[in-house]
């Protein structure tokens, strides 16, 4: 059945699956993130900041799957049967953070990256994905304002300022990436689905990241120029399968617990 | 598990809490345009913005319209001059 908007069981363009899908995964991943170091949060206030913005990715993802499975796909297979070659997560959250400097860089960066992706599609034709793009941004206000208030703290240590600085030169690339080539193919933006084309997104996440060097006080390298690996795959915007320790994390461990 | 944290945790008390004795915040929130923006509580956090995160997420126990935050040392007292406010626990 032709895809036709607010019309579920009609079948959606590949190319915005795979948007709709990278998004989702990599909140699904940053969701886990956040679970998985809530006690390393500063104080019982942070653990409840911590905790709701967990909760927070994990309703986006739900609504994305949702939305999917609305639209021909199963459910079931999209939360709990997919392996760690089918998840389609950014390669910036493969890799365990280092330190409380790392964790900081990496979530903000996973944040903003895939809010910027949902950000296009705020004025999509059906109101079920404008909806979910509108909630994402709401919520990632908060999520982002987070790192922001971090990154004045982390600014006034010397050492934790080269921790931050370190750990955003080895992510920021992976997190760039993400948007795939410069000066790529934008098959969604082409097909009038997405309004704002990939390179406006891309060059509005590089400008938002310089942002943060304000609040830390100190200069972040930014590679502007991605290498991508041989096994890049552009539908799944990630080279490689998830690692094995991290798919742990992430997949439902038993059916009937979740209920 | 592969996202925990690989090094201890150490916190830094003056930098991260606002020093020995944290820095607090009163919040105040609004359910909708008629009702009076109330005290719903406090938060502690050593800056602004950690203080609105934080009080945006613990009192979730409604979908407020509007919620505010002011640093407990920006109230100035008018019954018990020359005191600082104290914050409501509980």
């Amino acid at each position: 059945m032709a895809y036709t908007p607010g019309n579920p069981g009609s079948r959606l363009n590949e190319n915005f699956e795979n948007d709709l899908l990278a998004i989702a995964d990599t909140k699904l991943v940053l969701g886990n993130w956040y679970a998985e170091c809530t006690m390393n949060g500063r104080s019982l206030p942070d653990f409840a900041a911590i905790l709701g913005m967990c909760t927070s990715n994990y309703g986006h993802t739900r609504a994305i799957y949702q939305y999917l499975a609305a639209h021909g796909h199963n459910y079931e297979y999209l939360e709990r049967g997919r392996g760690p070659d089918e998840i389609r997560s950014s390669n910036l959250l493969d890799e365990a953070p280092t330190g409380w400097e790392d964790f900081i860089v990496s979530t903000w960066l996973a944040e903003l990256s895939t809010w910027m992706l949902a950000s296009g599609f705020l004025k999509h034709e059906d109101r079920a994905v404008a909806g979910i793009a509108k909630k994402i941004g709401e919520e990632t206000y908060f999520h982002l304002k987070y790192s922001q208030g971090w990154f004045q703290i982390i600014g006034e240590g010397k050492k934790q300022t080269t921790l931050f600085q370190k750990a955003f030169a080895h992510r920021f690339p992976l997190a760039l990436q993400w948007f795939g080539p410069a000066r790529g193919k934008d098959p969604v933006h082409e097909a009038g689905i997405r309004d704002v084309p990939l390179k406006k997104l891309r060059d509005a996440f590089v400008k938002e990241t310089a942002t943060a060097e304000k609040l830390l006080g100190a200069d972040l390298e930014q590679e502007k120029s991605v290498k991508f690996a041989k096994d890049w795959r552009t539908d799944a915007r990630r080279f490689g399968p998830m690692p094995d320790g991290l798919f742990e994390v992430v997949r439902f461990k038993d059916a009937e617990l979740a209920h | 598990m592969a996202t925990k944290l690989k090094s201890k945790k150490k916190i830094d008390q003056k930098r991260e809490r606002g020093g020995m004795e944290p820095k607090y915040y009163e919040v105040f929130a609004r359910k909708n345009s008629q009702s009076d923006l109330a005290h719903v509580g406090s938060v502690e956090a050593p800056n602004d913005q950690l203080a609105q995160v934080r009080a945006w997420y613990i009192y979730d126990q409604h979908k407020w319209k509007e919620m505010c935050v002011v640093p407990l040392e920006s109230i100035i007292t008018v019954t018990e001059e020359g005191k600082s406010a104290k914050i409501k626990m509980g």
